[in-house]
C-alpha cells in the first residue's frame, strides 16, 4: 500500500509535467532551486564541524526555525500540491492508518522533504568536531525531519476541516496570510539587534538553548545536549521529541479517519445583501459592473481576501522598520513596493475568474471594458491603502521629501496596473481553484511561469524609471516637485491607457483561445 | 419554413483539431428557424465542441458557422448579440448571488437596468430560484446552476437559444417549467438548439434531431421521420452501432450470486 501511494504520486507528477510546460518549468526550477540551497547551505553546515560546539550550536536555532517555517509554508502549498488529497481515497476500502503510512512516505519522497533530509545529513557533519554528538545528531535529524513533515500534514488536515465553510475559509486565510509575514517580523526584531559579523567569536549556545525548548527544536537540540554532556536534558528532549511525533501521528490519523468517512464538504449557503453602494458608485455600464464585481470579489472570495490582507499589512512592517532603523529611504521604498504589488495583483485576475470568463466572451463584452473595469476595481481596493500608508509615513516624518516620493508612488501604482492589465491579457497566469484552499493564494505566483515573474520584476522598474530620474533631479525644488508629481500622474495614466488598449485588443482577438487557457488556469 | 431567410444556424465544413487529433470532421448542419432542434450523440461525440464553435466560444480549425445569417467568426460581437448560450459544465461567476449574476449578464449585454431588474425577478420566479436569489452561485446545487445559467441565456430575449444539456441534474418540476418555456419560445418564432443524451427527452420535446458521433453527423431529420420504425432510442443505437457493447456473456462475474463471502 505504501509503495503504491508513492508510485501514484510520482505517476501523477509525471503526467502533470508531460501535459503542461508550465508544470515542467516550475518543477525544474523548483529542483534547481532546491539543489542550489543544498549546494550552498550543505557545505556551510558541514564546515561548522571544524568549529567548536559553541559555533556548531547554530544548527539548533537554524533547524528549529526551518521546521517551524516548514509547517507554515506547508499550509501555503497545501492547495497547490493536493495531488494526494486524502478525500480522494474516500471511496476505497482503506484504513486511515494504512493511508497515513502511504501519504507520509509520499511526502517524504517529495522534493521539499528530500531537501530537508539532505540538510539534516549536513547537520550531522556540523557536529563532527565532537564525535560523541554525531549519533545524537543523526537521531535528532530523524526526529526533526519527521516532526516537520508530520506537523505540516497534521496541521494542514486539521485546518482543512475548518476550511469547508465560507467563514472558516476567510478566518483561515487571514491567519495564514499573516503567518507568512512571520519572517518579516523576525527580520524586524533582528534589525534592532547587533550585527552578526563576528562568527568566530560567536557563542550560539544561549540562543540554541532557548530554541531547544521550542517544540520544533526538541529533536534538533539532541547533539548540543550530548556535546555539552547534559545527559538529563538530552533524555528530556528525546522523550518530548518522540512524544510530539506520537501526538502528531495520532492527530493526523484521527483527521484522516474523519476525512475518509465524511469527504463531502457542507456548503454554507452563503447569503448576501443586495449591495446598494457599488451600483451607485460605479454605474451600470459594462465597465462599471465589471469593476463592481471585482470589488465584491476582494471581500467575498477567500482566495483574494488572503492576498488583500497581506498587501494591507505589508507596508506596516516597512514603516515600522523605517522608524526603528531610522534609514530615510526605507519608508518611501516601502510605499513604492506596496504600490507596485497592489498594481500587480491584477496580473492573474483572469485566472481567478477561470472558465467563468465565458460569460464575458458570450455577451460580447469588449476587451477594453474588461481591462478598464478590473483596473478601476483594483484602484478602489488598493489606492486608499497606498494613500494612507504614504500619508502616515509623511506625517510621522519617515518620508522626508514627500513630493518626489509622491510622484514615484503615483507612477508606480498606475504603471504596475498598466503592466498587469496589458500582460495579464497575454499571460493569464494561474490561481487556486474557486472555493478551494485559500492558503494557496498566499503563495501568490509560485507556480506561475518564469516569464510572468520576470516581467513583474523588471517591468515596473523600467516603466517608472523616467519618473524616478525626474524626481531625483528636482529634489529640493518645491515648484519643480509639484511639476514632477503632475508628470508622474499623467505619465502613469498614459501607461494605464496603453495597457488597457493593448490588453483589450488582445482579449478581442484571442478570446476563445484564452478561454481554453483559463479552463486550465485553476488547480 | 421561410424560404428566403437564412437558417438559424448553418455550419459548413466545421473542423476542430486538438494537438493534431481531429475531433470534429468537416461537419455541416443547418437548423431551420423556429425549430426545437435536438443534437444527440454518445459521450465524446463532439456535441459540446460543435456547439462551442457555433457560439463563438471555441475557434474552429476550419469551416464556417453562421447564426441567423451572421458569420460567427467574422463578426463575433454581432453573432453573440442575437443568441443566448448556456454551455454545459462551464462555471459561472460563483461569488455573485443568482440575482446579481442575472443583473451582471444583463448589464454586460447593455440592457436598460429597469428591464434587467424586472426580467430577472420574473425568470427567478418561473425557475423556482426566487428563494435562493441572494445565495451565492458557489453554494447552488448542480440543478440550480443549470437553471440560473438558462436564465442568464434568456435575459436579453435572444432569437436563438443554444443549450448544452439543459436538463441535466434538473428536478422534474423545474424540468417541466423549462420545457414549457422552450415550447412557448419556439411557438413565438424563436429557435432552440439543445444537446442531450437522454433520447426520451429529445423525442418528446424536439421536432428535429441530428445524431452526431465521432465528430460527424450520422443523420438529420424530423423526429417523426427518424422514429418511423421505432423509438428514437432504438434508432440512435442502430445509427451509432452500439447495440452489442455488453454481450450476453460479458461481465459474467458481476452478479449477486457469486459474491465472495
Amino acid at each position: 500500500m505504501t509503495a503504491l501511494v508513492v508510485r501514484l504520486r510520482f505517476r501523477m507528477w509525471w503526467t502533470a509535467m508531460t501535459r503542461s510546460s508550465l508544470h515542467l518549468v516550475s518543477s525544474v526550477v523548483g529542483i534547481i532551486a532546491a539543489l542550489a540551497v543544498v549546494g550552498l547551505l550543505g557545505p556551510a553546515l558541514g564546515l561548522l564541524g571544524l568549529r567548536p560546539p559553541r559555533v556548531a550550536a547554530l544548527t539548533v536555532p537554524i533547524f528549529t526555525t526551518a521546521t517551524l517555517m516548514w509547517v507554515v509554508l506547508g499550509l501555503a502549498a497545501a492547495g497547490v500540491d493536493n495531488v494526494l488529497d486524502p478525500a480522494r481515497f474516500a471511496v476505497l476500502p482503506l484504513r486511515a492508518r494504512t493511508l497515513a503510512r502511504g501519504l507520509l512516505a509520499a511526502a517524504l519522497t517529495g522534493v521539499p522533504a528530500l531537501l530537508l533530509t539532505l540538510l539534516a545529513v549536513a547537520q550531522c557533519f556540523s557536529w563532527a568536531g565532537t564525535p560523541r554528538a554525531v549519533p545524537a545528531a543523526v537521531l535528532g535529524g530523524v526526529i526533526g525531519v519527521l516532526t516537520a513533515v508530520l506537523a505540516s500534514r497534521a496541521v494542514t488536515t486539521l485546518l482543512a476541516g475548518v476550511m469547508t465553510s465560507h467563514a472558516g475559509r476567510l478566518v483561515g486565510a487571514s491567519i495564514v496570510s499573516l503567518a507568512t509575514l512571520l519572517p518579516l517580523a523576525l527580520n524586524l526584531v533582528a534589525a534592532r539587534g547587533r550585527r552578526v559579523d563576528a562568527l568566530f567569536d560567536l557563542d550560539a549556545r544561549p540562543v540554541a538553548r532557548a530554541a531547544s525548548w521550542f517544540p520544533s527544536g526538541w529533536g534538533w537540540a539532541l547533539p548540543l545536549d550530548v556535546a555539552e554532556g547534559r545527559w538529563s536534558t538530552a533524555v528530556v528532549h528525546l522523550v518530548l521529541g518522540v512524544g510530539l511525533l506520537v501526538v502528531l501521528w495520532t492527530v493526523w490519523v484521527r483527521q484522516l479517519e474523519r476525512m475518509l468517512t465524511s469527504p463531502l464538504t457542507s456548503s454554507g449557503g452563503q447569503r448576501i445583501g443586495r449591495g446598494r453602494i457599488l451600483p451607485v458608485l460605479l454605474g451600470s455600464t459594462p465597465t462599471g459592473i465589471v469593476a463592481a464585481r471585482r470589488v465584491r470579489a476582494w471581500y467575498r472570495d477567500s482566495r483574494l481576501v488572503a492576498i488583500a490582507l497581506r498587501t494591507a499589512v505589508l507596508p506596516v512592517f516597512f514603516v515600522l522598520q523605517a522608524v526603528i532603523t531610522g534609514s530615510p529611504g526605507l519608508a518611501g521604498t516601502g510605499v513604492v513596493t506596496l504600490a507596485v504589488f497592489a498594481g500587480l495583483t491584477l496580473m492573474n485576475d483572469l485566472a481567478f475568474d477561470g472558465e467563468a470568463w465565458w460569460l464575458h466572451v458570450t455577451t460580447g463584452l469588449r476587451g477594453w471594458e474588461d481591462r478598464l473595469g478590473r483596473a478601476i476595481a483594483s484602484t478602489l481596493v488598493f489606492a486608499p491603502s497606498v494613500a494612507l500608508t504614504f500619508a502616515v509615513s509623511v506625517w510621522i516624518g519617515v518620508i522626508g521629501e514627500p513630493l518626489p516620493w509622491l510622484a514615484v508612488v503615483l507612477a508606480s501604482f498606475l504603471g504596475a496596473l498598466a503592466l498587469a492589465v496589458g500582460v495579464g491579457a497575454y499571460l493569464p497566469g494561474t490561481a487556486p481553484r474557486t472555493g478551494g484552499n485559500p492558503f494557496a493564494a498566499t503563495s501568490g505566483g509560485a507556480a506561475q511561469g518564469c516569464l510572468t515573474a520576470l516581467i513583474s520584476f523588471i517591468g515596473p522598474v523600467l516603466l517608472i524609471a523616467p519618473v524616478v530620474v525626474a524626481a531625483v533631479l528636482t529634489r529640493g525644488h518645491t515648484a519643480w516637485g509639484w511639476a514632477v508629481v503632475v508628470f508622474g500622474g499623467l505619465y502613469g495614466l498614459g501607461l494605464l491607457v496603453a495597457g488597457v488598449v493593448v490588453g483589450g485588443r488582445r482579449l478581442d482577438a484571442r478570446a476563445p483561445e484564452l478561454l481554453v487557457q483559463l479552463g486550465r488556469a485553476q488547480f | 419554413m421561410t424560404e428566403s431567410a437564412p437558417p438559424a444556424i448553418e455550419l459548413s465544413g466545421l473542423v476542430k483539431e486538438f494537438r493534431g487529433r481531429r475531433v470534429v470532421h468537416e461537419l455541416s448542419l443547418a437548423v431551420p428557424r423556429g425549430s426545437l432542434f435536438g443534437l444527440v450523440g454518445p459521450n465524446g461525440a463532439g456535441k459540446t465542441t460543435t456547439l462551442s464553435m457555433a457560439t463563438g466560444l471555441l475557434r474552429p480549425t476550419a469551416g464556417t458557422a453562421r447564426v441567423l445569417g451572421i458569420d460567427v467568426w467574422a463578426d463575433p460581437a454581432a453573432a453573440k448579440a442575437v443568441m443566448g448560450v448556456s454551455p454545459d459544465g462551464m462555471r459561472l461567476f460563483e461569488q455573485l448571488s443568482g440575482r446579481e449574476l442575472l443583473r451582471y449578464v444583463g448589464a454586460l449585454r447593455r440592457m436598460p437596468a429597469e428591464d434587467v431588474a424586472a426580467r430577472s425577478e420574473e425568470l427567478l420566479a418561473v425557475l423556482d430560484l426566487a428563494g435562493d436569489a441572494n445565495t451565492v452561485v458557489a453554494d447552488y446545487s448542480a440543478g440550480m446552476v443549470k437553471k440560473i445559467s438558462l436564465a442568464a441565456a434568456l435575459i436579453h430575449a435572444p432569437r436563438l437559444l443554444v443549450l448544452d444539456e439543459p436538463f441535466e441534474a434538473v428536478d422534474p418540476v423545474s424540468g417541466q417549467a423549462i420545457r414549457t418555456i422552450l415550447r412557448r419560445y419556439v411557438a413565438t418564432g424563436g429557435t432552440v438548439v439543445m444537446s442531450s443524451h437522454v433520447m426520451e427527452l429529445v423525442e418528446g420535446l424536439c421536432d428535429r434531431v441530428a445524431v452526431v458521433a465521432g465528430g460527424r453527423v450520422l443523420a438529420v431529420d424530423t423526429v417523426t421521420a427518424l422514429t418511423a420504425g421505432g423509438s428514437l432510442h432504438e434508432r440512435f443505437l442502430e445509427l451509432v452501432g452500439a447495440g452489442q457493447l455488453v454481450a450476453d456473456d460479458g461481465l459474467g462475474w458481476l452478479g449477486a450470486a457469486e459474491q465472495p463471502r
